[in-house]
């Protein structure tokens, strides 16, 4: 029954959730106008400029790698591994482990990776997690502009991880790529499956769908916001030119005879 | 508050009112949708705001700031806010909240260090400007804020200088330039010409080496030029307290300066929130298109230089100088390098203070907190803490003669007082006040 309701009715309510939700938050954003120039400067001053400042944000966290070290540590960790894991989740299962056999390994090569690459971000994204924890605890400033929904977030991918890490470490409690595949796939195709009897998985997939009920009605939109953001203050701009009207004879020119060779300071060009 | 045509909203309908503004302005700027929605309180912003730094009140981290208006938000515009309330932390707004807005939105300078140090670029600059934006609609605002809007308004100026009045004081100064430069200059007011220059009318009465240093670049190149009585004011209190009404109605009158004036390149005087004002909001501002392009005076300096029109003679200010960038030319301008160029120029001791450029602090009196009354005088000392620790670090005052340049209006209220307050040895000019007295005129050598 509860098996049931996981694998099969809940899925169809959080895709619904999600994609309403995620298209709700866009369409206010789109809905309200960028009303004045609010560019940050140095400005961008071509689409390059636009593409390399942004991409520079989103890929590597530049202001925050300026800024704040250790944050930049723990943040950027935790998003690198978020996405190998994510991508991992899709290329393991979509293949079913033969994903590295595409770039030259042998099946069971291939498999071995797709275990310890797993194994490991999975680890370092707990680790990062973790720390993220404990730096919004620790340091008093976080800590007084956190809400509760702030923690409850971390705790739910810490559940989400903490689970993903005990099925990979645990074999006896984990479940084989095959299984997964059929179901999201009879998911997908609006047949649903019987849902894999492993408790563990149960779980994390609940976890899994509750944070993606959760994502678009809260800060973790924030991967999407951020773009928004910076299309805004990197819009390219370009200055006018300067010269001014008028003034064609250069005066300094006019005064250099009486200068001699004592002229300081001008006739830089 | 009638003076700029705003009725106060009664107490019994303050908070109906400011929900029903907010609503409005969230379906308009996506700056500030955007900011109420996509914070994650990693907390980078707070040890990168001075207003923070020299108080350590929470809700001067600007996130905390924001919130103050995230969390009101959250409760009449989210569903997460309408469902779960304090759990996602939404609030309902009361009058005490709208006392916080009016306490903690004037205590921020608007310096915008928390939008560069933003992962996300989160503009909380926006959300105070939004914030004083609703509180002047519901007629909340500072006296000095007020009455120099209404002065604007009245006159053309913040100070309230009345055209005979400037015309009188602007001869005083040329002739005050022949006694100590022994060049001949003159201020054309009001007079048709090529160039307009627009200065700070504070320049008038406390910055006078800034004002004699722009009259005596313009007469030096040969420019035809004038300053207008019309606008008399590089600033736009508007920017800072009514982006709407006010700012509008200053920016009409450079439009009518230029037409009357025949008038082909406006050139913008010393003040940080002014040139931003100018330089960016007036494309979506106006009422008319303004065809002339409006550049800043150091710019302008900066290519005299290049091209040889000035000469200059740095020995005339061999004291150590450093350079304070203000916020609004060094993060939402661009005038970074120039200034460089041109103070390279004109000192022979330039010092850079750390951090610099964009990343620099503010001088804690943006956005014109520049309040006399004790409790105000008292957190302004606080805000220019950082300021002060910077200044000291470059050495500049050790010897009790040092400058610390501060091309802004605002910088330079603010500095006066605040360079004696933390004792920094060092006095305060703007920086065409030193192009002003490196000019080597005609006969000189």
């Amino acid at each position: 029954m509860v098996y049931y309701f996981i694998g099969s009715v809940l899925p169809y309510i959080t895709l619904v959730v999600f994609t309403v939700g995620v298209l709700y938050r866009l369409g206010r954003w789109v809905g309200a106008r960028i009303v004045h120039r609010i560019v940050l400067s140095p400005f961008s001053t071509t689409p390059t400029d636009v593409v390399v400042n942004i991409g520079a944000e989103a890929v590597f966290f530049r202001s925050m790698f300026r800024m704040d070290k250790k944050l930049w540590v723990g943040a950027w960790l935790f998003h690198v591994a978020l996405f190998s894991v994510l991508g991992g989740h899709l290329l393991g299962i979509y293949t079913l482990g033969d994903e590295f056999t595409y770039i030259g390994a042998s099946k069971v090569l291939s498999e071995h990776m797709s275990d310890l690459l797993g194994e490991s971000f999975g680890i370092l994204l707990f680790v990062a997690l973790l720390y993220l924890l404990y730096r919004r605890v620790t340091i008093r400033e976080v800590r007084l502009v956190s809400a509760t929904s702030d923690y409850l977030h971390l705790f739910l991918l810490i559940g989400i991880v903490g689970i993903g890490d005990l099925m990979r470490l645990v074999p006896a409690w984990g479940i084989e790529y095959f299984p997964v595949r059929q179901w999201i796939t009879g998911i997908l195709m609006g047949s649903p499956v019987p849902f894999p009897q492993v408790p563990l998985f149960a779980v994390h997939m609940l976890l899994v769908q509750i944070l993606m009920m959760v994502f678009p009605y809260s800060k973790l939109m924030h991967a999407l916001g951020m773009f928004a953001n910076r299309w805004i203050l990197h819009k390219m701009y370009l200055d006018p030119a300067p010269g001014l009207p008028g003034v064609t004879a250069p005066a300094g020119e006019a005064y250099r005879p009486f200068m001699g060779s004592q002229a300081i300071g001008g006739g830089v060009s | 508050m009638r003076k700029l045509h705003v009725i106060p909203v009664p107490d019994d309908q303050k908070v109906a009112k400011a929900i029903e503004y907010m609503d409005k302005i969230r379906k308009k700027f996506r700056s500030f949708t955007l900011a109420m929605e996509s914070c994650t309180k990693c907390g980078l912003c707070a040890e990168n705001c001075h207003t923070y730094l020299g108080t350590r009140d929470p809700n001067n981290i600007p996130t905390g700031r924001a919130d103050l208006m995230r969390k009101v938000y959250k409760r009449y515009f989210t569903p997460q806010g309408r469902l779960f309330g304090k759990l996602v932390g939404a609030e309902d707004l009361t009058l005490d909240m709208i006392e916080k807005w009016y306490s903690y939105f004037y205590q921020c300078n608007e310096c915008r260090r928390c939008a560069m140090v933003c992962p996300f670029g989160i503009d909380t600059c926006e959300v105070t400007f939004i914030g004083r934006q609703i509180l002047h609609w519901l007629g909340i605002e500072p006296k000095l804020h007020n009455h120099t809007g209404a002065a604007m308004q009245k006159t053309g100026n913040h100070m309230g200088f009345p055209k005979a009045g400037i015309v009188d004081t602007l001869e005083f100064l040329a002739d005050d330039v022949q006694e100590e430069f022994g060049a001949t200059i003159r201020f054309p007011v009001d007079e048709p010409a090529d160039i307009l220059y627009v200065p700070s009318s504070a320049d008038l009465s406390l910055n006078e080496y800034t004002i004699k240093g722009a009259g005596m670049f313009f007469n030096y190149i040969g420019a035809k030029w004038t300053i207008p009585s019309t606008l008399l004011e590089a600033g736009n209190f508007g920017l800072l307290f009514d982006q709407e009404a006010v700012m509008r109605d200053n920016m009409r009158r450079l439009v009518d300066a230029v037409v009357d004036l025949g008038i082909k390149k406006v050139v913008w005087g010393e003040c940080g929130h002014g040139w931003r004002t100018y330089k960016h909001y007036m494309d979506s501002t106006l009422d008319r298109p303004l065809r002339v392009p409006v550049t800043h005076l150091h710019d302008e300096v900066a290519e005299c230089i290049r091209q040889g029109k000035l000469v200059l003679d740095p020995t005339r200010n061999k004291e150590p100088v450093t350079l304070h960038d203000p916020c609004n030319y060094g993060r939402a301008c661009g005038l970074i390098d120039n200034l460089r160029y041109v103070i390279s120029h004109v000192v022979t001791d330039f010092r850079e203070m750390t951090p610099n450029r964009q990343f620099n602090f503010c001088c804690g009196g943006g956005s014109a907190i520049l309040f006399d009354d004790p409790v105000m005088y008292d957190l302004r000392i606080k805000f220019s803490q950082k300021k002060a620790e910077q200044v000291r670090a470059t050495g500049v005052g050790d010897n009790g003669d040092g400058i610390l340049c501060a091309p802004c209006s605002i910088c330079k209220a603010q500095l006066y007082p605040m360079v004696e307050e933390h004792e920094l040895g060092v006095h305060v000019n703007g920086l065409i006040d030193l192009v002003g007295k490196a000019l080597v005129w005609p006969g000189q050598a």
